[in-house]
């Protein structure tokens, strides 16, 4: 029996999302169709007939009150959205030869797109802060284990900001 | 001197930016937009959805278009008053560009 979905897992970091709309594309032209999205990192395929679609993907939160017009304008524009990964959009169109169409035309927008995406990040700085002083403070063995997983987890956390950041001034050199 | 200064935070308007508020002149809704700058440029410019979501935010916050018609998921704006004055301002701009640019073409 030939299938006709398949799983894949591959992980991609936020700053390299232009890698990962690369990736999506080489799977079209092979006739494997990103369906939708479970988890981060786990992506659903469908096989059909090798297509050239563009990928590209946005950082829009869902939970904006004009999430609906958000989505209205990229329908109209012929942009297929297939679904959303926390923040990040996912949507596709189908390109002629040699066309590379974007949903952001200019490097100004496109760095709002990532000034978004560091937003997001410190807003959640405060509360990784109070929850690493909670456990470091605890006598128990186990929860100073956990504390290093997190300390651990945390320069990784500075680090993906340091890329986004170097990824913005990139672009503004561009300007 | 105030008077005219508080529109020139907003020039120059960039290529983009100067398009869709020229089609903004009369109620349109997005994807009429990205359209009528495609036409209005003769396909110099193109604005892709996500680049004219966040146009229409900025420009609505700056109050240089508003929101007038909701049909469905799709919103219409308009000019504000002050967004035909900005227009305006750099209408007058490009004419004192284009002018001296007329000027020295035959010697380049």
């Amino acid at each position: 029996m030939d299938r006709t979905t398949c799983k894949k897992f591959k992980w991609f970091w936020a700053w390299n999302d232009h890698k990962e709309e690369e990736w999506l594309q080489q799977m079209s032209q092979g006739g494997w169709h990103l369906k939708s999205l479970a988890l981060p990192g786990v992506y659903e395929f469908e096989k059909g007939e090798p297509r050239r679609y563009v990928y590209r993907l946005d950082f829009v939160t869902s939970a904006n009150k004009d999430y609906q017009a958000y989505l209205q304008l990229f329908a109209d524009a012929g942009w297929q959205h297939i679904g959303v990964l926390g923040s990040w959009q996912y949507f596709r169109i189908e390109a002629s030869e040699g066309e590379q169409p974007e949903i952001y035309t200019d490097n100004s927008s496109k760095i709002q797109k990532y000034q978004r995406l560091m937003t997001y990040l410190v807003i959640f700085l405060p509360i990784y802060f109070i929850f690493m002083s909670n456990i470091t403070n605890s006598e128990h063995e186990l929860m100073r284990a956990i504390g290093v997983v997190f300390a651990a987890f945390m320069v990784f956390y500075a680090y993906a900001m340091l890329r986004i950041l170097m990824r913005i001034s990139q672009l503004k050199k561009q300007l | 001197m105030a008077k005219i200064d508080s529109y020139q935070k907003y020039l120059p308007l960039t290529e983009a930016t100067y398009y869709i508020l020229l089609s903004l002149v009369e109620p349109m809704h997005g994807y009429g937009v990205m359209q009528n700058v495609d036409t209005l440029s003769e396909g110099t410019v193109k604005v892709g959805p996500g680049t004219l979501y966040g146009a229409f935010s900025t420009l609505e916050q700056e109050k240089l278009i508003v929101m007038v018609k909701q049909e469905e998921r799709r919103k219409s704006y308009q000019l504000t008053e002050k967004g035909r004055q900005v227009l305006r301002r750099q209408i007058e701009r490009l004419d004192v560009m284009n002018k001296i640019g007329q000027q020295i073409a035959p010697l380049l």
